[in-house]
């Protein structure tokens, strides 16, 4: 009887320990590295619009800007300017510069002169609501594609944000999104570098 | 007879040496009356450029200008003979001077200088606000801007105890704006360097990108060409590009381009920029400008508000490209509130995007300056193949 009471008592505090950690907000990351791929032989990147997912219209723009300068403010970069890589999809003819093919990675890049290619997506950008309680989230995946043979090379995924249990206890509207979105990048670019 | 011509030898000395004294005195008066003329410039001051998106007072802000300016000693071309010249050249642009119009100027007109003014906010609702930016660029051949200055109030900027620092009045902030452009002339024509408050850290670039080496010891020839603008505000584009100006002016480092001749030149080789900035739209304008460096960038957010409540939200990034390497030298990004920071009573709170904007860019342009500091960033890219995750 008294293991009975036991056993229940662990699967009562593992399930709260369970809906506890469900209810919190905050980051998880997915990657890919390729194991054969020689990073420091990249020296120029080009990145391509984002494609949007969510609902914000300027999310692309406004997530690939801050990843283009925090990318080159790294200092083991150089990043083509975004105006340049315009003009090379243009160029190239890229239908959807936004997934772009192996044969339009190959196409693209001796025009502008890049080592290799980084596409993403915008999952998530902007409020989230559950109940009565709102927060901030951002979600957005990156992939980068090596230009030689056209294959992805990295590839990962970061989620900051959304409605964490302060939230949900005190409320206050969670962290803003610049400063989430500066979260997100930093922890891609950490990934990138790892 | 020896004692005449003694004497007659010491009188003539006299004389010599009074006369050569009066001489030398007259010489120095008219230096002296020369450098006063050169540093008080016969000036056109050009009608305000609006870039507020509502109706603003242009002609009334003119001469207030030009009133004030004439009443420090600075001689003013009348507004009379300055439409007329307008009128005869077609001139209809008064956000900038090409130097076709400045030519004109100097050699028709006799002028030295023209004050060129831009209002970048006006807002009669109380509490009134006002953002003015104001630039005096020379005629001469490198069509140099000698003074720049941008001021930026709200009537509730200091309310002071129990509100009696509180301007409710529209046209009293607009004297007030205007005084302060004109203390700052005066000042700056005087051969005074005005002091420069040194810029919160709160107000630095959240990333920043600096190459190697830049910007050296060199003194750099700088362009700066319209942001694009992403965001809600009309003009916005333009109105981040004379903070860059003006900060770039004051900094001193730089040698400025009048944004008139860029604008010019752009028109003229039917330059478009509708995603960005190329390289070879870079080199085009940096080789017709003469300039070896050329800002440009994105502004995403320029918002200002009305009424007591609230605060202006800015989020720009700039990017410059040097001629001779043809790469970014330099990249940045910032975004501020004008609440950022303030926990008390609104104190420190900045309550119009043209101070916020003169803040943030102040000190991005203070970071450009520090060469050799190294900012906190990232460890380097691997440069061997990582295990496989």
């Amino acid at each position: 009887m008294k293991r009975i009471c036991i056993c229940l008592r662990n699967i009562i505090l593992t399930a709260m320990f369970v809906s506890l950690a469900s209810c919190a907000g905050g980051g998880g990351t997915d990657k890919f590295r390729d194991s054969n791929m020689d990073f420091g032989s990249i020296q120029n990147v080009a990145v391509l619009p984002f494609v949007n997912l969510s609902r914000d219209q300027q999310a692309g723009d406004r997530v690939r800007d801050v990843f283009v300068t925090a990318l080159l403010a790294t200092g083991g970069i150089y990043v083509i300017p975004t105006g340049e890589v315009s003009r090379g999809i243009g160029l190239a003819g890229m239908a959807n510069a936004g997934a772009p093919s192996t044969a339009e990675i190959k196409k693209l890049a001796p025009l502008v002169k890049a080592d290799a290619i980084i596409s993403g997506v915008v999952r998530e950008y902007g409020e989230v609501r559950a109940g009565s309680s709102v927060a901030n989230v951002i979600s957005v995946s990156l992939q980068m594609a090596e230009v030689q043979s056209g294959r992805v090379v990295w590839s990962a995924t970061s989620t900051k944000g959304g409605i964490g249990l302060k939230d949900r206890l005190l409320g206050g509207g969670g962290e803003p999104l610049n400063k989430i979105t500066e979260e997100a990048i930093r922890d891609l670019i950490n990934q990138l570098y790892e | 007879m020896t004692l005449s011509i003694n004497s007659m030898s010491r009188s003539f000395a006299f004389v010599f040496v009074l006369g050569f004294f009066l001489l030398s005195l007259s010489s120095q008066t008219f230096a002296a009356a020369v450098s006063l003329e050169n540093s008080r410039p016969r000036v056109a001051v050009y009608i305000p450029q609006n870039l507020s998106g509502r109706p603003v007072p242009l002609r009334e802000l003119r001469e207030a200008l030009s009133t004030s300016i004439a009443s420090s000693g600075i001689p003013v071309l009348d507004e009379a003979s300055l439409n007329r010249f307008m009128a005869r050249h077609r001139i209809r642009y008064s956000g900038g001077i090409d130097r076709e119009s400045a030519s004109f100027l100097k050699n028709e007109e006799k002028i030295d200088a023209v004050l060129l003014t831009t209002i970048e906010l006006y807002d009669e609702n109380y509490p009134p606000k006002i953002g003015i930016l104001s630039r005096l660029v020379s005629t001469a051949e490198g069509m140099e801007i000698l003074w720049m200055e941008s001021v930026a109030l709200a009537g509730d900027d200091s309310p002071g105890i129990l509100g009696l620092g509180l301007i409710s009045d529209p046209a009293a902030l607009r004297k007030k704006a205007v005084q302060s452009l004109v203390d700052s002339l005066k000042l700056h024509l005087s051969g005074e360097k005005a002091e420069t408050k040194p810029v919160n850290r709160r107000y630095a670039p959240r990333y920043f990108y600096r190459a190697d080496g830049f910007p050296g010891d060199r003194k750099y020839t700088v362009g700066v060409v319209p942001f694009l603008n992403a965001s809600d505000r009309k003009y916005a584009g333009e109105i981040i590009v004379l903070h860059f100006l003006t900060e770039l002016a004051r900094d001193g480092r730089f040698t400025v381009i009048e944004p008139g001749v860029a604008r010019q030149q752009l028109l003229n080789m039917r330059i478009i920029m509708a995603e960005g900035m190329t390289l070879l739209d870079a080199d085009h304008i940096t080789l017709s400008l003469g300039a070896d460096l050329v800002f440009s960038g994105n502004v995403l957010v320029y918002e200002d508000f009305s009424g007591p409540e609230g605060a202006p939200k800015i989020d720009f990034s700039v990017v410059a490209i040097e001629r001779m390497t043809k790469k970014m030298v330099l990249s940045s990004k910032s975004y501020n509130r004008g609440d950022d920071g303030v926990f008390f009573f609104d104190r420190g709170k900045v309550n119009t995007a043209g101070r916020l904007a003169s803040f943030m860019v102040r000190s991005l342009v203070g970071e450009v300056a520090q060469a050799g500091k190294e900012r906190e960033g990232f460890s380097e890219l691997p440069y061997s193949p990582g295990p496989a995750k």
